[in-house]
């Protein structure tokens, strides 16, 4: 089997950074200490651990001022998708008296799609509530489906494969009026877009640190003060109980360089992506016959190009685009394990047949500018061989 | 071992970069198979010509993914001058053994090869010619491919809530997906409009060829609608407006959902 392909002329360009981001340098700088040198468990009465707490708290610190958020409101967890099941899990656990329905949008992510299948087989009743073309979720539908025994809504924040954006504070707000307790996954915004629960009130938030380029293993769930969960995993009763095991000290220390840095760069950063953005989808639409935007024409992530052709197939094209060391993602069935096409394209309103003929491309920190050159110079050729390969494109 | 997808062995690879015999092939001696369907992300062509009962020449056309692509140039390679009644034999385990083997959850792309292959030897013992199989299926042309008579499950129910049964001011579905069911050239004039004012019409009909003029055909395929051949709509749903709607894929015999905001039935008033 060939592993990796190398193309062996240029240099690859990497443009999946919502499947997976390098730590930053800097990061991995400051979590070497942590591994050898501060090692100490924080539930330790001696020097060592009194070490290590202070560490701990000063990071959860500066992880909390990265969302405007209270220290005692960041629990650590092992991931998002970790996060998303203590959020949804323990919450319907711990509310169980109050009411037993709980809805999600159509174009959440896989996780919360999972989990609110686990919860169904386990008695609580999921509305999933339908967005539009663009994969917005409209305010109206949402609120038509509330009731009196709704206890939680879960909407992330925005697509991580259309990359759409939603209304966030204006969900934020109908909720609270509603007495409806907000979940978020803001993973796929995380780094992307200034995430402030104050400016965007949510009672639970889902976060990874390798969203903001720090290490995987690591991941935050927010808890709004007063906001009650039950834990999933019990032991010491480290993370105020809710969340028991030692904590991942060196992976908590880069995730708060990773916030600090992200910090104070984000509005530069964004605004570079968003021109690279920009530059590929006019490209790509301008170039290439037949070829569509996914998503909302403006309220997009700024690091995301989510597009489809007509009458070729995904994965024919991640291979090609392989071939020439350019490496992007694409929701075809024919690149799933359960050779599905993505929920999030059919929530849409596409067809099957559209959905496979999707590629997503997302930009981050170590791109470049002529990394959109490489995808506008191979990305043509490669739709029209293919193209020529198909029974379905018909030939001008 | 656990293989993704896209793990490919070198022989597979080489097959999707270099694909063998891509094209069509014309002639009294030709025979055409064809399986799949895009709607399962894969459908294959496979044209052979015929000499003394032995594939003379073949050719094929591909949508699908890397295997796909990769099993169907690499059995005509294995079949070129092989007698019918061998090319017959040859199985799905013969293609990917042939490629070094496929990922497991490839294998049924292999099994398509094998198929379309079998598919045309098929219809040339029966005498059946590629451009028989154009006009095999049904159409509705002429036979007055009017509304359905009885009304769609939830079309009364959402009339004024997403449900339209004349014309509209099309501006006031701007920005809506719009599904146009086929009840004649009053419908695909109407969605070749629609798709002036919003960015997504779907034009749907029972038919493989819906009836209209040469004109109106070439506007409808020019334009940005979407035509969904052979399919009935069998269900309107929603939360007290159209949502989405419940399909049926006359083709392949299965019902999917699709998410719509309004739905036209132009019906006789």
């Amino acid at each position: 089997m060939v592993l990796v392909m190398e193309s062996g002329i240029k240099p690859g360009v990497y443009l999946d950074y919502q499947s997976s981001k390098p730590v930053d340098p800097r990061v991995i700088e400051v979590m070497t200490p942590y591994f050898n040198e501060i090692f100490g468990n924080p539930s330790s009465l001696h020097l060592e651990g009194d070490k290590a707490t202070v560490v701990l708290e000063n990071c959860r610190e500066k992880i909390a001022q990265f969302i405007g958020a209270d220290t005692k409101e960041i629990i650590f967890t092992s991931s998002a998708t970790e996060s998303n099941n203590l959020a949804l899990i323990g919450y319907t656990m711990r509310k169980k008296g109050k009411g037993n329905h709980i809805i999600i949008s159509e174009v959440d992510h896989i996780s919360i799609h999972n989990i609110a299948k686990y919860l169904e087989k386990n008695g609580l009743e999921v509305t999933r509530v339908p967005v539009d073309q663009y994969g917005r979720v409209s305010l109206k539908k949402l609120e038509a489906r509330i009731n009196e025994r709704t206890i939680l809504a879960s909407i992330g924040y925005a697509s991580n494969e259309i990359g759409t954006v939603q209304p966030m504070a204006e969900i934020a707000d109908l909720l609270k009026r509603k007495g409806v307790a907000l979940h978020t996954d803001a993973v796929a915004a995380e780094g992307l877009l200034p995430i402030d629960v104050r400016d965007v009130p949510v009672d639970l938030m889902s976060l990874s640190s390798n969203d903001i380029y720090g290490p995987k293993g690591l991941g935050v769930l927010y808890v709004k003060k007063g906001t009650g969960i039950a834990p999933m995993i019990l032991g010491g009763g480290q993370e105020r109980g809710l969340r028991s095991s030692t904590e991942n000290l060196p992976a908590i220390a880069g995730m708060a360089k990773a916030a600090e840095i992200m910090g104070d760069e984000l509005p530069q950063e964004t605004s570079r992506l968003a021109t690279y953005r920009d530059r590929l989808i006019k490209g790509v639409l301008e170039s290439i016959p037949r070829s569509h935007l996914n998503g909302h024409p403006s309220e997009r992530l700024p690091n995301n190009a989510h597009f489809r052709f007509e009458a070729i197939e995904g994965e024919s094209l991640l291979l090609s685009l392989k071939d020439m060391g350019i490496s992007a993602s694409t929701g075809s069935a024919c690149s799933s394990k359960t050779l599905e096409p993505s929920h999030t394209l059919i929530a849409c309103g596409l067809l099957h047949e559209e959905a496979h003929g999707s590629l997503e491309f997302t930009f981050g920190r170590f791109n470049k500018d002529s990394d959109v050159d490489r995808v506008l110079e191979t990305l043509p050729d490669i739709v029209e061989r293919l193209r020529r390969l198909s029974p379905l494109y018909e030939k001008e | 071992m656990n293989m993704k997808s896209t793990q490919y062995s070198e022989k597979t690879l080489d097959h999707f970069r270099n694909p063998r015999n891509v094209g069509t092939l014309e002639g009294d001696d030709v025979a055409m198979g064809k399986v799949g369907n895009p709607v399962c992300g894969d459908l294959m062509e496979i044209y052979i010509q015929v000499e003394d009962d032995r594939i003379k020449d073949i050719a094929f056309q591909t949508f699908g993914c890397g295997s796909a692509v990769a099993t169907s140039s690499m059995i005509t390679e294995l079949v070129k001058g092989m007698s019918l009644d061998e090319a017959m034999k040859v199985t799905r385990g013969d293609v990917a053994g042939a490629l070094d083997g496929l990922p497991p959850i490839k294998m049924h792309c292999s099994n398509l090869a094998a198929d379309a292959l079998h598919a045309a030897i098929k219809n040339w013992r029966e005498g059946i010619r590629p451009n028989d199989l154009s006009t095999e299926f049904p159409t509705y042309v002429g036979k007055g491919c009017a509304a359905p008579s009885e009304p769609i499950k939830g079309e009364s129910e959402f009339q004024g809530n997403g449900v339209y049964n004349e014309e509209m001011d099309p501006s006031e579905l701007a920005d809506k997906r719009v599904l146009v069911f086929d009840t004649g050239v009053e419908s695909a004039k109407l969605a070749v409009e629609l798709e002036k004012h919003t960015g997504r019409v779907i034009f749907m009909t029972p038919s493989k060829e819906p009836a209209m003029d040469a004109d109106l055909k070439k506007e409808l395929k020019k334009s940005d609608v979407k035509i969904l051949y052979e399919s009935e709509l069998k269900e309107i749903k929603g939360e007290g407006e159209v949502e989405k709607v419940v399909v049926y894929d006359l083709d392949e015999d299965n019902q999917y959902e699709l998410f719509v905001d309004s739905v036209v039935i132009l019906r006789p008033t």
